[in-house]
């Protein structure tokens, strides 16, 4: 739906501030409120690749730059480039003359029909890997400069360790930064080895030559001028792009380059740490161990009919509640106090009663028999329609400014029937807590 | 936005025992190979080209105007084969669109006026924007958006996905409405 349709018109108004739609947010059953993308704190779960679907542990994912191993994106048009196999005739070294077909590959790209011929790869006589790698022409001083900071950060871990030295575990996430934990481990039962004397062995320390500035710029062939672009023939911004290492400017010097991987994540709350979100290990898998998103405990508000919006005229609109939850569930609208949003463009008249919404069934759908109209006294006035788990009701809006998006904002109120402390005591009777949450919603433009 | 009625003539439209609503102004070639497993809507004008292979198409899924399902084929030294296309639950697919998949999984949205190519594998939970083109062999990993020529990744998509998609069609469905007064 997030895709099909507009679930920007009614949002809700997270722990943090952040305005989002009740798809993109997040329920913390413990604190018992709404968390947004950035009030969570992301936790990649595991690496996979989008082609192959394999997952990589994340050790291997770093030494091998977060690509995938055997996957390549077209360096033309960023598809992913897949193996094709043909036969070629080889010459017998011992026989000439007497030619032997052998079956080769090479890589192709299904949509701009990129091969790695364009560029002379040489055809693989294996179906999977050997493709050689093009070498950073900064290689070296890279790995020199990354060899100095790693040395500076253990330096620098081994001082803090002397100077706090009951704390030192919880330094452990830094000097992870630099891929360093095994090798500070390795280094710490060294140093249990000499029983706690400090070590010099930093003054060996890797030297590293500064970058220097140069005076004289490499000077333009002299054709640059008169010799016609071919503009096919250059790459484009994307291309150069994806190639960050290499920037190739002309279309010849286009190679494979390794398919970036994906990764699953999972949501913690960053107030009490429990888990908000955690997928399943499988990447093609689309279950979750711990899911608890917004749109599975908070009730969910939604449009159902826009009336001609005209200024300063009070009108009808129908709004639809949906109960999410497997509990019978009374909904309060209460007018927002302060709006620091800047948000309201509209008065707004809410229902004063309570809303009760029947709890979500889900064999009400294979049931059509059931009528429960009988069960509430609906204010006639108020709730026009009412449908297993879902109820419209009216609200009045008076459009206050013309040219802008007609804006209104309440507060829901509603009883949740909290199971987590109930769960922890082993009580037999959940807890009722009532929860309330700021609602945005946009109506449009005005129509008339 | 909550979705509104659509009506349909209800001649137009024939509803089998299990709620399948197939219009009279659809092509279904070799009807024989075409499974549809209930609640699913196919509308006027789309193709379904059972006669190359078989098709299945799981509950709830809705197939708009002009779309077209043909099962894909694989190049064999000695001439080609069609393989079977199966489509999962809760897929809505838009109209003009053009599916050569060799799976399409459950709670997938494909947008309007694309061409998946064959092949492709679109997993569970996916979603493929407007006007894309799916080059050959395209895998689409869950909880992600592909749009663009080629299509490439584009966004991810939300947790509750399967619950977004799950309302969407069945309320499509209970939104598709036969319309008797007119004629």
């Amino acid at each position: 739906m997030a895709t099909y349709m507009d679930v920007n018109r009614v949002q809700y108004v997270a722990f943090s501030g952040t305005v989002a739609p009740l798809s993109k947010l997040y329920f913390c059953r413990h604190c018992l409120k709404l968390r947004s993308r950035d009030c969570v704190s992301q936790e990649v779960d595991s690496y996979y690749c989008s082609n192959c679907l394999e997952n990589m542990p994340s050790p291997d994912a770093k030494l091998k730059k977060n690509r995938c191993a055997n996957c390549f994106d077209c360096p033309s048009c960023g598809h992913s480039l897949s193996t094709r196999a043909t036969s070629v005739a080889f010459q017998d070294p011992d026989n000439p003359g007497k030619s032997t077909p052998k079956k080769v590959y090479y890589l192709a790209c299904g949509f701009c029909r990129w091969t790695s011929r364009d560029v002379g790869l040489k055809d693989q006589l294996i179906a999977s890997g050997g493709w050689q790698e093009q070498e950073n022409p900064n290689e070296k001083r890279i790995s020199e400069l990354l060899d100095y900071y790693k040395h500076l950060a253990q330096k620098d871990q081994t001082e803090r360790e002397k100077k706090k030295y009951s704390r030192r575990r919880s330094y452990l996430h830094l000097s992870e930064k630099f891929g360093l934990t095994s090798h500070a481990i390795k280094k710490r039962s060294a140093l249990m080895g000499i029983g706690g004397i400090s070590i010099k062995d930093d003054d060996l320390s890797v030297d590293i030559e500064p970058s220097l500035a140069i005076d004289k710029v490499e000077e333009l062939p002299d054709d640059v001028f008169t010799k016609p672009i071919v503009l096919t023939d250059v790459t484009t911004i994307r291309q150069r792009h994806a190639n960050p290492d290499f920037q190739p400017t002309h279309i010849s010097q286009l190679y494979p380059r390794h398919k970036t991987m994906l990764i699953k994540r999972s949501q913690r709350c960053k107030e009490c740490e429990h888990n908000l979100s955690k997928p399943e290990f499988n990447p093609s898998s689309i279950k979750f161990r711990i899911q608890l998103v917004a749109l599975h405990h908070v009730p969910e508000f939604r449009i159902m009919s826009l009336p001609n919006l005209q200024i300063n005229k009070e009108v009808q609109l129908i709004l639809t509640l949906f109960n999410p939850l497997d509990t019978l569930t009374h909904v309060a609208l209460l007018p927002s106090p302060t709006d620091e949003l800047k948000w309201d463009t509209a008065k707004v008249v809410l229902p004063t009663c309570e809303l009760v919404l029947s709890p979500r069934d889900d064999t009400a759908e294979f049931d059509d028999t059931v009528d429960q109209q009988q069960n509430f006294k609906d204010d006639p006035s108020v709730v026009v329609s009412r449908k297993s788990n879902k109820i419209g009701f009216i609200v009045k809006v008076t459009p206050m400014i013309a040219d802008d998006d007609v804006r209104i904002s309440f507060i829901m109120k509603y009883d949740y029937k909290n199971m987590t402390p109930a769960l922890q005591t082993e009580k037999k009777q959940p807890e009722i807590t009532w929860l309330q949450f700021p609602v945005l919603v946009n109506l449009g433009k005005i129509t008339g | 936005m909550e979705l509104h009625d659509i009506y349909y003539n209800k001649p137009e439209y024939i509803e089998t025992a299990s709620g399948n609503k197939v219009s009279r102004q659809s092509v279904l070639c070799g009807s024989q190979n075409i499974v549809l497993n209930g609640k699913t809507i196919i509308m006027s004008d789309s193709i379904i080209r059972g006669d190359l292979a078989n098709v299945r198409i799981g509950r709830h899924c809705v197939v708009s105007q002009k779309a077209v399902i043909r099962p894909p084929f694989k190049k064999f030294s000695k001439g080609v084969a069609f393989f079977p296309i199966h489509i999962g639950d809760h897929v809505l697919i838009e109209e003009d669109s053009i599916i050569n998949a060799a799976q399409v999984g459950s709670y997938v949205h494909i947008g309007k006026n694309c061409i998946i190519g064959r092949r492709c594998i679109l997993k569970d939970c996916c979603a493929i924007g407007d006007n894309t083109v799916l080059p050959p062999e395209t895998v689409v990993p869950p909880f992600t958006m592909f749009s663009g020529s080629p299509g490439r990744f584009d966004s991810e998509l939300p947790e509750c996905t399967q619950d977004l998609m799950i309302d969407i069609t069945r309320s499509y469905y209970q939104h598709f409405k036969a319309n008797e007064t007119r004629k």
